[in-house]
This record gives structure tokens, C-alpha cells and sequence, in this order.
């Protein structure tokens, strides 16, 4: 029986490292292509680490028409542009829906930083009366969704949640919860952040970025690398799909969000939180953990998360978190911030639909805490009818979300 | 080059700074985990602290591995000779 | 409910601060904003976070954290949450913030870039996302529920409260502590008065639907509802306050453009009142978000006339604002509180300092004064300068009948 007040995702569109555009992006992601390189956008010479995953000609005048591009940040331009990727994947053409009944919800770790940057450099130099009162206009991360919604003219709620590295999978979740209570008819779910000056002294001062090689799950693992990105998907529910003949990818399942309350960087030691994450996603989501097909890791890289999310997938899945492949794809695309769990989901939701699951890439030897299954290096077939994909963040946020293959 | 006692009364204050506890209380042989139960961000923030006072950069592995008052004492007396020499 | 504000810091203490017109406006006598020309605000200058959480090291929070913290613990005394009942069950908690804490993103870049990336603060580092002080909270409370963190500028705090109470609706959760905060900082207090937001000084008036008025004036504040299933708070006996009915939230993609007469709070009223199976008829009092913008207190008085129909000076309305200033992410959970109150005293606050109501603005029933007023339902309105509006529907506490 077709539950036809199911949440699907009808359209994917993605600014990221290593390509823009669902097919662009899907096909590095199956050859394994890598977004690193040396940081470019500042001077990382007093650094000690100088590995980043940037993204290289973008242009917001090929996505910013209505806005003048020069007004917005860089946040904004990346996420304008995913939306209308995603629009134009989706076959939507907003002039015939009602825009009010037509929202957005992103999700960010640090908005639009480029803004607060350049206060401070204006700040230390003495020189704070050329702070401009565009400030307020273009800095607090409300403006992301906000610049969305003006330069797509959507009229329905503009949201912004900013639980930085898993706020994607929370914003496709709000959103998935407006849909089902009818509030709305479609909307535009993901995250954005930009290359980020302060995140990257942050995590260089906590030494969690890699010298050299981003390798979720290695024995080596040495770190993670920040990146930048955007992704957007379009969801509705499936009964407005179906008569609007729109191609559908998969169907939102249930989530699970908790809270380790234990620490603000390092996540709980016994993975407790994240286990109950992933439990609540399943539990919601009406699925036995004997029917999870593939798992999008966190997988950052970092040799802490990287052994106490194998701990957590463990206590979820028992012996079955043997059989369940789980990769990695920061191991490619750098730690994306809070565009991470959305591009994550938009992966999901391709490999169910193309039936082949991303490698983790760089994987050269076995950790033994590590010792799961984790799609080394090359991409694989694979049925997959329900991936999970977990997301963790700062503030000991935990998050899990269910895709499920289109129900027929 | 500064005496081994202002270095500990400088570490001293500095953990003082960041966790709260009077400086005059911290015994120099304290650990940051078991004695002061400090956590990994607290303990980093000391030794950055520490750092930034005695402008020196300790590498990753050096930072990670003090876990006592009298070995944050002894990589601050190790890198003032080196700066020094 | 919990609230730390310059007014006072308990339910009751602010709205009797409220009703007897007082201003929290105060000059600001901080070090370092000397070149700014506002020189009032609505800060807390006598915040002592020891005295509410005297056993452990303050160092972790910085003032945004310590001003959440220390609300959430007073919200969490005042509902009867107790350590053990919190270890019993995961409570949420759903905060809402139009910066976070921009100040201490301010202070780790900046001391970075003055001493150098390898001096940078971890402890700074860790609180420069935007939902810190929401894991900060749960860390010190051990919240163990849902956390998120939701940030729509200052409409951020009412849109919390309407996220949250969709949580427990969905089933998701029985018990989420959910509110707003913003502390005053230099940083923010200096991007606003370069945006020509603020009120200035000398003639300049923050009075919300005032003749005179040329703008806001910034305040500070952290408030938390500990909202809780129905079923669920009647049978461990907890204190039912009120009901929140329903919630509407909207976005105005062309609020840069003037005349549109407030259509998006419009659109977030009556999806309230739908979401709330409540009608306008049986609204009680209006608590305006209006806080003495030029065109945003306009859009609003137009707003409320196109809704009642021409009956709008039936509804009475006050304005808080006039008083605590614009809090923010705090802003639409201070009014939320203090309609609490008034249903719990029957006492409206009046709008100070609104001596000369605009002429060109429509007739409404505008409290000017103190008022006693029989509230059983009453619409909370939050508007943002960006386009954001959110309206929140609150009832007295359902008959346990």
C-alpha cells in the first residue's frame, strides 16, 4: 500500500569540492575524486597544517539573478545556488505553486563568517568606522535562508538551524515534519557554510586537522579537513509528486536527534548519545536495524570520532554492524561543515536510487577498533533500500537520519 | 633565564585562570585528570595559556602528552633553554 | 519558566517591573563603546551568573552560555525538575538566538590574529558555533533530549517555542525546555547603530507605535518555557501555567521594499489561529512586537487592522518592548512570559513613553497604561527586520475536567 503522505525528495542540487550538480558531483563521488588541496583563500602561513577543500570557480552570477551577488555572502551564494540546482532537477517552476505554502530551511556551523572576518580586521586595526551598516544586513546567519527566500521569492517559513557539522540532517528533518503536518507544500532542506578563516584556526588549535590525507577509519587517521559546500534538497509529499509526475529519488524516513550533555568537543566516550540517535531514526522510521543497507558516517577523519562512532554503530547494530557497508565521504569531500549531512543525504538518497554505495577513500590499513566494513577506496554496487545517515556536532548534538527507496 | 619557581607560580595561575581554583591550592604534583578533574578542552586551554605566556609553540604530541603540573613545568623549561641555545 | 533579564529575574518580578512602567534603558557605561553615539540600552549591568551557579568553574560559558544556563536552571526549579527526574528522563531543550555569541567570535579571531592562530582559545573555540550555549545548557543540566538551536533574528525566540511545541506534538519528546537568548556585546551593538536601527539619542524616541519614534534600543535578556505533553505534566503533578495553542511562522521575501503593510505577520496569525483551531474572536490581548521601528511597528498596526477587520480596537495591546527594549532571540520569550502572567494576575502592562500615538497609524486599542484585563487566550506577535514573522497563540491552562 503506497503511503502517499510520504516525504520525498524530488529534486538534489549541490555546490561542493568536488563537483556542482547532482551528475557532476555523483560521478567524482564514484570515481573517488579528491577536494583537497593548499587553503588559498587566506594566508595559512603561520599555521601548521594547510590542507583545505575549497571550492574552485564558483560563480554566483550563473545562480544570483534577483539579488545583486556583490550584496550577499558567500554562504548565501552557495546556497542560492544549491536551491536552484535543485529546482531545476526537481522540474519545479515556482510561478506555478503558491509561494507561500513554499518554504526553506538551512542548516550552518558558521553562516556567513567572511562578515565578522572583516569586522575584526577592521576592529584590530583601529580602523572600526569602516564597519558599514551592511554588517547586520549580511552577517547573522539568519540571512542564509533569508537571501534564499528573497531571491526565490518563497513567502512560506525561512529557517535557519544552526547545530553546525550535523545541522543538515536537523534541517531536512524540521522540514520533513512541516511537510507531513501539511503546513506546507514544498520545501527547499539543507545546509551552507563557506571556507572559514576562524573554523579553520578552531580546529587547527585543537589539532584535529591532517597534515597531509583526510582517512576516515585508517589506522593512521591523523585528522580532518574543513571544507565548504552546499546542498539542497527539494521534498514534498509523495501524493503532490505523483500528480505533478515528478521523478522521485527516495522517501524521508524518521530521524533521531540527541544529546550527549557530556562535552563540547569530544563525544561521549561510550558513544551513548549517537546510539540512541540511531535508535530513535530506526524506531521512527518503522525499520528493523537487520534492514539498514548502508550507513553514511560522520567519519571525519579525526582518530577520535572516527573509533567512538564505530563503538556507537556497534551497540546499535550488534553483530550486524559487520555486514552493513559504512563510508565515509569526507574522505573526499573534506568536512563540509553544516552543508556535511545534506550532501551526505543527497548521497544517500543516490545510492539509492543508482544502487551503488561512495568508497572511503584513502583507506590503507586496518585500525583494529576500527574494524567494520567501510567501502575502501573503490565505489560498489549495491541494492540499497534504506541507508542511515549520522551526523554529530559540537555542543554533543547527535543526529541520524532514514532514506527508504520510493515505496511503490 | 626564569627560575623553576615563577615558572610553577606562572602554570599555576594559569590553571588558576581557566578552571577556577586558587592558584595556592594546586599541589605540584597534581594531575589535571585525576586530581583537578579537568577535561581535554580545559587541560588544552591551559597549555595554549602557558604557551601564549611563554611564547613558545609545543608540537601536538607535546601538548597532548602533559597530564601534570610538574610536566607542563618541565616542557616550559625545556623549550625556554631550547629558544635560548 | 525561567528568565534572567534587566527587569528581573523571575516571571513575576518582570511583570510587575512591566506593569508599574519601568524602563530597563540605562547608559551604557561599559568600557570600549565609547565611539558609538547610542548611548542607552537594555543590558543586565548586575548579572552575577555565581550566584545562581555557585558549585562549579564559570569559565567554560562565556556571558551568552551563563545567561542560558542560568535561566534553564531557574526554569527547570520553578517547573519541578530535579536532578533525578532529569536522570530519569531526556529533556529537550530548543533555543533561540540571532547571534549566538558574536562577542566571543569576535574575541577568539581577534586574539588569533593578534598573538597568532597557534595562541587561539580552545575553551573560546568551542563557543564560537551557534548552538553553544544550547550544549552548554545541556552539559550543565544534563539535557539529554532532543538540542537544537534556531536562529530566524529576532523572531528566533518565538519560533523556538512554536519548533518545540511541534516536538511534543509529533511525538517526539514529552518535555523540552525551549526559548531564546541574546546578550548585549559591543559587536552587535555596534552593527546595529551602523545600520540606523537603533533609536540615537537626543530626540530620538524606542517607543513602539510612537509619533517620534526613530528606531530600537538593544536589550539583553535569556528566557526558557519548560513545555511539556499535556498527559505527561498532569501525571507527575506538575503546575500547569498555560497552553500553547499554536504557532504560525512566515517570511516576507520582499521586506526590503516598503508597503506591504505587514502581510507576513498576517500570514503568521492566521496559521496560528488555523494551527490553534482558535479564532480571532477569541483573542484576548495582542502583546506586539512592535519596539519603536519606524516601518516595522507601521507594518504591524496595519497588519492587526487587516486581520480583526476594522475590529482591531477591540483587542487591547501592549508593546514590552517599550520597556526591556529589543531583546532579540530573547524577545518573542519575554512576551510569551509575561502574557503568562497577565492571565495569571489579569494585569496588562501598559506601552511607556507613548504619549503621542502615531495619527496616520489606524485606531487601536492601545494600552498606554497598566490595565486589568480577563485573558484567556492571547496572540504573542514576533516580527524581524529581515522578513521573518512568527505568531504564537497561548491559552490559560486547559480544565483538568
Amino acid at each position: 500500500m503506497t503511503n502517499t503522505t510520504a516525504v520525498v525528495v524530488t529534486g538534489i542540487g549541490l555546490v561542493t569540492p568536488i563537483g556542482t550538480g547532482r551528475q557532476q558531483f555523483w560521478d567524482a563521488l564514484m570515481a573517488g575524486h579528491s577536494g583537497f588541496g593548499p587553503v588559498k583563500s587566506f594566508d595559512t602561513s603561520s599555521f601548521g597544517v594547510h590542507l583545505g577543500a575549497e571550492i574552485a570557480d564558483f560563480n554566483p552570477c550563473d545562480y544570483v539573478f534577483a539579488l545583486d551577488p556583490e550584496t550577499i555572502g558567500r554562504s548565501s551564494q552557495l546556497a542560492i545556488a544549491a536551491a536552484r540546482l535543485a529546482l531545476q532537477d526537481g522540474s519545479l517552476e515556482l510561478d506555478k505553486t503558491d509561494r507561500r505554502r513554499a518554504g526553506v530551511c538551512v542548516g550552518t556551523t558558521s553562516g556567513e563568517p567572511h562578515f565578522i572576518e572583516r569586522f575584526d580586521d577592521h576592529y584590530v586595526s583601529g580602523e572600526l568606522e569602516r564597519v558599514g551598516k551592511e554588517f547586520i544586513t549580511r552577517y547573522p546567519c539568519h540571512v542564509v535562508p533569508g537571501h534564499v527566500a528573497k531571491e526565490l521569492g518563497l513567502a512560506g517559513e525561512a529557517m535557519m538551524i544552526p547545530t553546525a557539522c550535523a545541522a543538515g540532517n536537523y534541517a531536512i528533518a524540521h522540514a520533513s515534519d512541516l511537510l507531513r503536518a501539511r503546513k506546507t507544500d514544498f520545501m527547499l532542506a539543507g545546509g551552507a557554510d563557506s571556507f572559514s578563516r576562524i573554523t579553520y584556526t578552531g580546529f587547527a588549535r585543537l589539532g584535529a586537522i591532517a597534515p597531509e590525507v583526510c582517512q576516515p577509519f585508517d589506522r593512521n587517521r591523523k585528522g580532518m579537513v574543513p571544507g565548504e559546500g552546499a546542498a539542497m534538497l527539494l521534498l514534498e509529499l509523495k501524493e503532490r509528486a505523483i500528480a505533478r509526475g515528478a521523478r522521485i529519488y527516495c522517501e524521508i524516513g524518521g530521524y533521531g536527534l540527541s544529546c550527549d550533555a557530556h562535552h563540547m568537543t569530544a563525544a561521549h566516550p561510550q558513544g551513548e548519545g549517537a546510539t540512541r540517535a540511531m535508535n530513535m531514526a530506526l524506531i521512527k522510521s518503522g525499520v528493523s536495524p537487520s534492514h539498514v543497507d548502508y550507513i553514511s558516517a560522520h567519519g571525519t577523519g579525526t582518530p577520535t570520532n572516527d573509533r567512538l562512532e564505530t563503538i556507537a554503530v556497534k551497540k546499535t547494530f550488534g553483530q550486524l554492524a559487520y555486514e552493513i557497508p559504512i563510508s565515509s565521504i569526507k574522505s573526499m569531500l573534506g568536512h563540509t561543515m553544516g552543508a556535511a549531512s545534506a550532501i551526505e543525504a543527497a548521497a544517500c538518497a543516490l545510492a539509492i536510487t543508482e544502487g551503488r554505495i561512495p568508497p572511503t577513500m584513502n583507506w590503507v590499513s586496518q585500525d583494529p577498533e576500527c574494524d567494520l566494513d567501510y567501502v575502501p577506496n573503490v565505489s560498489r554496487a549495491c541494492e540499497v533500500r534504506v541507508a542511515m545517515n549520522n551526523a554529530y556536532a559540537f555542543g554533543g548534538n547527535n543526529s541520524s537520519l532514514i532514506l527508504t527507496a520510493n515505496s511503490a | 633565564m626564569m627560575d623553576t619557581q615563577s615558572i610553577k607560580t606562572t602554570i599555576k595561575q594559569s590553571i588558576s585562570r581557566v578552571t577556577g581554583i586558587p592558584a595556592e591550592t594546586i599541589s605540584d604534583s597534581a594531575s589535571y585528570e585525576g586530581d583537578l578533574g579537568l577535561d581535554s578542552l580545559s587541560i588544552l586551554e591551559i597549555a595554549v595559556d602557558v604557551e601564549n605566556h611563554f611564547k613558545f609553540q609545543a608540537s601536538d604530541e607535546e601538548l597532548t602528552s602533559i597530564r601534570t603540573v610538574e610536566e607542563t613545568v618541565d616542557l616550559v623549561r625545556r623549550r625556554l633553554c631550547a629558544e635560548v641555545a | 519558566m525561567g528568565v534572567i533579564s534587566s527587569l528581573g529575574d523571575s516571571p513575576a518580578l518582570l511583570h510587575s517591573a512591566l506593569c508599574q512602567g519601568r524602563t530597563a534603558l540605562h547608559p551604557v557605561e561599559e568600557p570600549g563603546f565609547d565611539d558609538l553615539n547610542c548611548r542607552q540600552a537594555g543590558h543586565i549591568s548586575a548579572f552575577h551568573p555565581e550566584a545562581y551557579l555557585p558549585e562549579k568553574n564559570l569559565r567554560p560559558l562565556d556571558r551568552t552560555g551563563q545567561l542560558v544556563v542560568c535561566a534553564a536552571k531557574l526554569a527547570l526549579a520553578n517547573s519541578g525538575w530535579t536532578a533525578d527526574k532529569l536522570a530519569a528522563r531526556d529533556v529537550g531543550l530548543v533555543l533561540g538566538t540571532m547571534f549566538g555569541s558574536v562577542h566571543t567570535i569576535s574575541k577568539f579571531d581577534r586574539h588569533a590574529l593578534v598573538q597568532g592562530p597557534s595562541y587561539a582559545s580552545p575553551m573560546d573555540f568551542a563557543n564560537t558555533v551557534i548552538n553553544a550555549a544550547a550544549g552548554q545548557t545541556a552539559i550543565w543540566h544534563k539535557l539529554r533530549g532532543i538540542n537544537s538551536t534556531i536562529a530566524c533574528g529576532s523572531t528566533s525566540g518565538l519560533v523556538a517555542l512554536g519548533y518545540a511545541t511541534d516536538l511534543i506534538r509529533y511525538g517526539h519528546q514529552t518535555a523540552v525546555l525551549a526559548g531564546g537568548a541574546d546578550e548585549f556585546c559591543f559587536e552587535s551593538f555596534c552593527g546595529f547603530e551602523r545600520a540606523g536601527l537603533l533609536y540615537g539619542n537626543g530626540e530620538g524616541r524606542p517607543v513602539p507605535f510612537h509619533h517620534r519614534r526613530t528606531g530600537f534600543a538593544l536589550g539583553e535578556a535569556a528566557g526558557l518555557l519548560m513545555l511539556e505533553d499535556w498527559e505527561a505534566a498532569v501525571s507527575r503533578g506538575a503546575n500547569i501555567l498555560a497552553e500553547i495553542r499554536g504557532y504560525g511562522s512566515t517570511y516576507n521575501p520582499a521586506s526590503d521594499q516598503a508597503g506591504n503593510e505587514g502581510d507576513a505577520i498576517v500570514r503568521a496569525v492566521q496559521a496560528a489561529t488555523e494551527d490553534a483551531v482558535l479564532s480571532l474572536v477569541e483573542i484576548d490581548c495582542i502583546s506586539a512586537s512592535a519596539n519603536g521601528s519606524v516601518n516595522l511597528d507601521r507594518d504591524e498596526a496595519f497588519a492587526v487592522k487587516t486581520l480583526w477587520n476594522g475590529y482591531s480596537s477591540l483587542v487591547p495591546i501592549t508593546a514590552i518592548k517599550s520597556m526591556v527594549g529589543e531583546t532579540l532571540g530573547a524577545s518573542g520569550v519575554l512576551q510569551a512570559i509575561d502574557l503568562i502572567e497577565t492571565m495569571r494576575t489579569g494585569q496588562l502592562p501598559g506601552i511607556a513613553g507613548l504619549d503621542q500615538f502615531e495619527p496616520t497609524l489606524p485606531s487601536l486599542d492601545i494600552c498606554r497604561h497598566e490595565r486589568s484585563v480577563r485573558v484567556r487566550s492571547g496572540l504573542v506577535n514576533s516580527i524581524g527586520f529581515d522578513g521573518h514573522a512568527c505568531a504564537l497563540l497561548i491559552s490559560e491552562p486547559p480544565d483538568l475536567n
